[in-house]
């Protein structure tokens, strides 16, 4: 989801609440989900000013759009 | 002639196969004075336009996103569609080629616009793919490969099961299709590589023997089938590390896997990893297994034959028409543990059946699967679509 929202790198990182708004998903729910995506390197954290913004990783793009090809 | 080419993926962008082979067309076509223009989608880190060896690489940034996947390549195809009608403000193109479904819209619309003959290059269908059509999506994809047919002066398949396929499924008619292979850049594997270094660098020890897979974690790959095969390879040659490279959506189920066999200790998972990588990886391997259950062509059953490895393939599709049972490869039956052991076990334990193999492989490779022959073939396509 966040490839298709286009959060595909630093300058496009979106915050959880963001993150939220497009997808109606609580925002425990999502820190969660994200959380195990970064451990799986699909998922960037960038920590700006205190302000975390998550972007997909190349890797990610990859591992999720595998289904398509 | 002026060739305007649309695909979602092209490198770095490497999501499946479509990558690499419009890679591999492109720089051919561009090689024999053709003026190549791919327009792709964007990727972190790369240029909006590049020259990559004579292509000439656009690269469209989507402005706008959507959550649901469809939604978005209706989005993208959008912007690609905005990138060929400012392209042809300069370059009267005399084509537009389309790789699957995904650039159908823009190749579609671009056709209207320019009023040019439109060629469609099928890779797979989603009804191969997916083994049936099982959900919405699917059947809008469906819906989209049936239209990127219809619509096309000429489609572009890579093997003779493919033509079967799109003739039963879509009604195609038969003349409007022709079957070009796919190609490898041979040239790859002939460096010198040190297969002693590049297993040390991976953990392999002296005496171990690698079996490798290399492809999507998808269900589609079989690769389910290898793991469930490793128990018994392990049994009868003892010695043996199985690395499987790749990512995709099915590889938590495919670790679980792994550990259910009692042997995770013998499986890897490498994730993507380079080219360079993969081709010292592939060079050094003991055994090349493609357990695919459905395969339109397999073009890394070519890599690991121009690689000098030895190929056990499942017995489907495409594959079936490269690897020539006890000539060029193993052949196995496909959705077979039993089947995919008893292929690798004998690669594994007959050194001068795997030579003999591997030195016919060679030959078949640099005989038939060209980027050049791939290159002609395809302008003579290009040239039909525009006669008819």
């Amino acid at each position: 989801m966040l490839h298709n929202i286009g959060a595909t790198d630093s300058g496009r990182s979106l915050t959880v609440e963001e993150i939220s708004t497009w997808t109606a998903m609580e925002p425990e729910k999502i820190r969660e989900n994200l959380q195990k995506l970064i451990e799986t390197d699909c998922i960037h954290l960038d920590s700006n000013g205190g302000i975390e913004k998550y972007h997909i990783t190349t890797n990610g793009i990859r591992k999720a759009l595998s289904m398509y090809s | 002639m002026r060739i305007c080419m649309l695909t979602w993926e092209f490198p770095p962008r490497i999501v499946g196969g479509i990558a690499r082979h419009c890679l591999g067309l492109a720089k051919a076509l561009a090689k024999e004075d053709h003026d190549l223009h791919v327009v792709t989608l964007e990727f972190p880190g790369t240029p909006s336009f590049e020259d990559v060896d004579g292509v000439k690489v656009h690269r469209v940034r989507v402005d706008l996103g959507h959550p649901n996947f469809i939604t978005w390549t209706f989005i993208f195809n959008h912007f690609i569609e905005k990138e060929v009608a400012v392209l042809s403000r300069d370059v009267e193109f005399d084509i537009v080629h389309i790789h699957d479904w995904l650039t159908a819209p823009a190749g579609i619309s671009s056709k209207r616009y320019l009023d040019k003959p439109l060629v469609s290059t099928v890779h797979s269908t989603e009804n191969g793919r997916t083994q049936g059509l099982h959900n919405r999506d699917s059947y809008l994809i469906d819906g989209l490969e049936w239209w990127m047919t219809y619509e096309a002066k000429k489609i572009i398949i890579c093997s003779s099961s493919m033509k079967g396929e799109l003739e039963h499924h879509f009604r195609v008619p038969s003349d409007k299709i022709a079957v070009i292979p796919n190609a490898i850049d041979v040239s790859k594997y002939r460096r010198h590589v040190d297969q002693r270094a590049v297993k040390r660098r991976f953990g392999i020890g002296p005496y171990e023997r690698l079996v490798l897979f290399v492809g999507r974690l998808v269900p589609q790959k079989g690769v389910e089938y290898l793991i469930r095969a490793v128990p018994n390879i392990i049994r009868q040659n003892g010695e043996v590390r199985i690395f499987i490279t790749g990512d995709g959506w099915s590889k938590n189920y495919l670790e679980d896997l792994a550990r259910a066999t009692g042997y995770a200790d013998r499986i890897r998972f490498l994730g993507f990893i380079s080219d360079s990588e993969l081709v010292e990886l592939t060079v050094s391997a003991d055994a090349l297994v493609i357990p695919s259950v459905y395969e339109p062509f397999g073009i890394v059953a070519l890599e690991g034959m121009a690689a000098g490895v030895p190929v056990v393939a499942a017995d489907v599709g495409g594959l079936a028409e490269i690897v020539e049972r006890d000539r060029t490869g193993v052949t196995v039956y496909t959705r077979n543990p039993e089947s995919i052991a008893w292929g690798v076990n004998r690669v594994l334990s007959d050194s001068r059946y795997s030579e003999r193999l591997i030195q016919n492989a060679k030959k078949k490779v640099e005989e038939v699967y060209s980027w050049e022959a791939v290159a002609k073939r395809t302008v003579e396509v290009y040239e039909e679509a525009c006669r008819a």
